[in-house]
């Protein structure tokens, strides 16, 4: 099997439904529907998935153009095993919900360790904010 | 017709009068030029040139132009001139590149690639030009109809028209929906041509009808199926909204799927790239009769033009004789527009009054196939199988599949393996090539021993290019101060006129005379090196040449084994036997040893000989440099092959040098001091070793010729025996290997007695190994 160079070998991803994970740790599903040589996506359909624990939650977002640079990981989506997912899915209200939930008790035991880390005389580098996602 | 007409409005004309009155200050400027250098310097008008220039500069400008009128719309009239001018600009911009030559090549040589979709790329091809104007729109429903039959739609009453003329003449309505930030309705493409034309009459209307106003009503759009531009929140605060149950609600609209589509598409061919500067660029990858010439290009551009307006005609075509009363009078603003509609139970169908009424049959067909898959997605939600179909049914279907087209994909495609190109793919991507080598040697030794399921690899596709030579020649007018140039990123300009030369031999090795030995030795090493690297390639060329070019290739191979033999003897035509002091000084160096070692196998039998014989004898001095690098017995190895070819009086006179003894001289003085020291260097040794065992093998073969030889092979023997017996065990080094049929050698030149101490300490030796 031979492949094309470069992101020309998205081309044949075309039309199917993709999951893309983008830099800031955002997950995107929809259908790729164009492609450039620098991995620009236009995502048709786009929902964004959030997962929390066993739960996720779907925010429709339409059409979606991302900047190549941002993608990190992309994957075709087999429809076939699509609903064989073990996570149940929960109304949006739900899911940001949740996802502020977890966010915050992120944040609090990040707050705590730092504080046990100061009390002991060691510092951490500021996490990035990107990682609160 | 239309055309003459817009010849005259061509406001480039307009220009003319204000050459007038510059004429009178261009006399004086004359004169200036006159007077600094000299009457008549200036024989010509440059003024005249000027304009002639500006003259044919402009007429390819204006031909365009007036192709750019057939597939007009209302940009002209909202003023969009900077744009369309910027647009043209980038047009004759691109038109440079593609006749760059070097792009050219790589466009034209592309191999055929794989694509799944298989549709011709040609523009010119005819049956492409319809598909890709049907596009995914209508493939599907429609092959039958021919875009011909949209393109000349039946004039419709002429009251009629003028009314929509009016309404659409409008400026596109931004929206005034209740979501915030929903699409303004799109009237125009944005980036199309403009038209000519000021006031389009009525012939003209029919050639090239306008693009539509889109009028999705507002109900339709709203819960357009994801959201499009909605914020989450949004979504939220939807009340009962279909979206929270299921992310996909069925309630997607044909009608306005279709539109959006015609929207989108409409937007792929004017606003991303201009129509003909993509047909230019297809045309000239695809069509291989297509020459340079751009006159020839531009009568194709104008040709396809044509069918696009042909497209757009199919949306623009005259309503229906009997419209629906209520969509007779367009309401002025888009709110009552709605509440117009709202009370109506099938929206979709006012909508259409604006298509072919065959196109609305269609759509109309569509929905509700479309409204039955929906109800039975929904009906069945819980059924796996059923969905599972559905899905399928769905991709089968998609609506919005091949938005790009196959030409944009080849585009993205050429791209990429223009990055990819190279005319020596050995050379400019060397891991990856040796990379791949290896894998295959893998997957191949896997295959012999056909264990497991054979695995198929994927290869990355790489194009394969001609090697052509590409000499830049900057253009240039005639009679131009200095040089006007035309730059590309291929065809850079030349900044500098630098003449490379190269000094003659005899200046660089007087100079090098001069400074320091070690430095001119290093230089020799380098350039030996890269003789090296060029004998070891010798055998990748060989086999991609032509069997016509191989005896060349071989000659040349021969000159550069010669050349690097000749260096490390340091040997010039003029001195017949060179001295030893030029090769010592390369095997002090480390790099040095390892490029003999390296070069070794390449040489010819006396010439390695002889490398051998200037290292055995100078083993002692070489032994004592390398104490510290430790390099030298990476010699061996070599050494050892090269004596399995020597004759025995070679390796005679190898072991009479080792041992440091004139060619003809009796028993030399007691110590030895020569032969102690090679005794006592595990490198040493081992090349002794080697020798011996070379020369026992030797004695054994043909044990009754070259009786004389044997004399002093015996006389030699004996010597290096006394030698080993008489130097301490301590002092003997460790060989890297000791040859078998050592023991039978010695014991043909000493006595028993003797023989047990010596094996004694080589099997000591041995044992410590």
């Amino acid at each position: 099997m031979n492949y094309m160079p470069g992101t020309a070998s998205l081309i044949q991803d075309i039309d199917k439904k993709h999951l893309v994970l983008l830099r800031d740790g955002r997950t995107l599903i929809g259908y790729l529907r164009s492609i450039d040589q620098f991995a620009n996506l236009v995502l048709h359909q786009t929902v964004e998935r959030i997962h929390v624990g066993k739960k996720y939650g779907d925010i429709p977002r339409g059409i979606f153009v991302v900047r190549g640079e941002n993608v990190v990981l992309l994957g075709e989506i087999d429809l076939e095993k699509e609903s064989d997912t073990p996570l149940q899915q929960v109304s949006i209200e739900e899911i940001l919900e949740e996802q502020r939930v977890e966010q915050q008790a992120k944040q609090e035991s990040e707050k705590l360790k730092v504080q046990a880390l100061k009390e002991r005389g060691l510092s951490i580098p500021r996490a990035d904010t990107l990682d609160e996602y | 017709m239309f055309r003459c007409q817009s010849l005259e409005d061509c406001p480039l004309d307009e220009d003319e009068d204000a050459f007038q009155t510059l004429g009178e200050e261009d006399e004086d400027i004359d004169q200036f030029n006159d007077d600094t250098f000299g009457a008549g310097a200036i024989d010509d008008d440059w003024q005249e040139a000027h304009e002639r220039l500006a003259e044919l500069e402009d007429k390819p400008a204006t031909a365009r132009e007036l192709e750019d009128g057939a597939v007009s719309d209302e940009m002209d009239l909202l003023g969009h001139h900077e744009e369309n001018l910027a647009e043209r600009l980038s047009k004759l911009v691109i038109e440079n590149e593609l006749e760059d030559p070097a792009i050219m090549q790589a466009v034209q040589t592309q191999p055929p690639m794989q694509q799944p979709g298989g549709l011709n790329s040609s523009i010119w091809d005819g049956s492409a030009v319809l598909r890709r104007i049907r596009g995914p729109l209508l493939t599907q429903e429609m092959p039958s109809v021919s875009v011909l039959e949209y393109a000349m739609p039946q004039r419709p009453p002429q009251g009629q028209e003028d009314e929509r003329d009016l309404s659409e003449r409008a400026l596109p309505r931004r929206s005034s929906s209740p979501v915030i930030g929903s699409p303004p309705v799109r009237a125009v493409p944005i980036g199309t041509p403009p038209k000519q034309a000021s006031v389009p009459n009525f012939n003209q209307q029919i050639l090239c009808p306008k693009p539509v106003h889109i009028r999705a009503p507002m109900q339709q759009r709203y819960p357009s199926p994801y959201g499009e531009r909605m914020s989450p929140n949004q979504l939220c605060n939807v009340p009962n909204s279909s979206l929270l149950g299921h992310p996909f609600p069925p309630s997607v609209t044909p009608v306005f799927t279709h539109l959006q589509r015609a929207q989108l598409l409409g937007g792929a061919q004017a606003g991303r790239m201009s129509p003909s500067q993509f047909a230019r660029v297809s045309g000239l990858v695809g069509s291989p009769l297509t020459s340079m010439n751009p006159k020839l290009l531009q009568g194709r551009v104008g040709q396809m033009m044509s069918p696009a307006s042909g497209f757009r005609a199919f949306f623009g075509a005259p309503p229906p004789p009997v419209p629906p009363p209520s969509q007779q009078q367009h309401p002025p603003c888009p709110g009552s527009h709605l509440q117009n509609l709202r009370p109506h139970p099938q929206m979709f169908r006012p909508d259409t009054t604006h298509l072919h009424p065959q196109h609305r049959r269609l759509l109309h067909q569509r929905q509700q196939q479309n409204r039955n898959q929906h109800r039975s997605l929904n009906g069945s939600a819980g059924d796996r199988a059923g969905h599972r179909s559905s899905h399928q049914e769905q991709l089968r279907k998609d609506p919005y599949a091949n938005l790009m087209l196959q030409r944009e994909k080849d585009w993205v495609s050429k791209i990429q393996m223009m990055q990819l190109q190279s005319t020596d793919p050995y050379l400019d991507d060397f891991y990856y090539q040796n990379y791949f080598q290896k894998l295959e040697k893998v997957s191949a030794a896997e295959e012999m021993h056909g264990d497991g399921p054979k695995k198929e690899r994927t290869k990355l596709i790489t194009p394969q290019v001609a090697k052509l030579e590409h000499a830049y020649k900057p253009v240039q007018f005639e009679g131009s101060l200095g040089k006007l140039t035309v730059s590309s990123v291929n065809n850079p300009r030349k900044m500098i006129d630098a003449v490379v030369t190269s000094r003659s031999e005899d200046d660089e090795t007087k100079e090098k005379q001069v400074r320091d030995k070690r430095r001119q030795t290093l230089v020799t090493i380098e350039k030996t090196y890269s003789l090296l690297l060029d004998v070891e390639d010798y055998e990748r060329c060989y086999l991609l040449s032509l069997e016509g070019e191989r005896p060349a290739l071989m000659e040349e191979r021969k000159q550069k084994i010669c050349d690097m033999y000749d260096n490390l003897r340091g040997k010039t035509p003029s001195q017949e036997r060179p001295s030893d002091d030029h090769f010592v000084q390369i095997m002090c160096i480390r790099k040095g040893k390892r490029m003999v070692a390296r070069i070794l196998p390449f040489l010819s039998t006396e010439q390695a000989a002889d490398i051998l014989m200037a290292t055995a004898r100078n083993l002692p001095f070489l032994i004592k440099k390398d104490a510290q690098d430790e390099v030298l017995l990476c010699l061996l190895r070599p050494f050892s092959l090269v004596l399995y070819h020597l004759p025995s009086g070679t390796v005679t006179s190898l072991l009479q040098q080792l041992a440091n003894l004139p060619q003809s001289a009796t028993a030399p003085a007691p110590a030895n001091l020569h032969l102690a020291a090679v005794l006592q260097n595990k490198f040493g040794l081992s090349l002794l070793y080697l020798v011996l065992s070379r020369g026992e093998e030797l004695q054994n073969s043909n044990a009754a010729t070259e009786l004389m030889q044997d004399n002093q092979w015996t006389e030699l023997m004996s010597m290096a025996t006394r030698e080993l017996l008489r130097i301490p065990e301590a002092a003997l080094a460790k060989p890297v290997s000791t040859p078998s049929n050592l023991l039978s050698l010695f014991s043909r030149y000493v006595d028993q007695q003797k023989l047990n101490v010596l094996e004694t300490k080589l099997q000591l030796v041995q044992g410590i190994r």
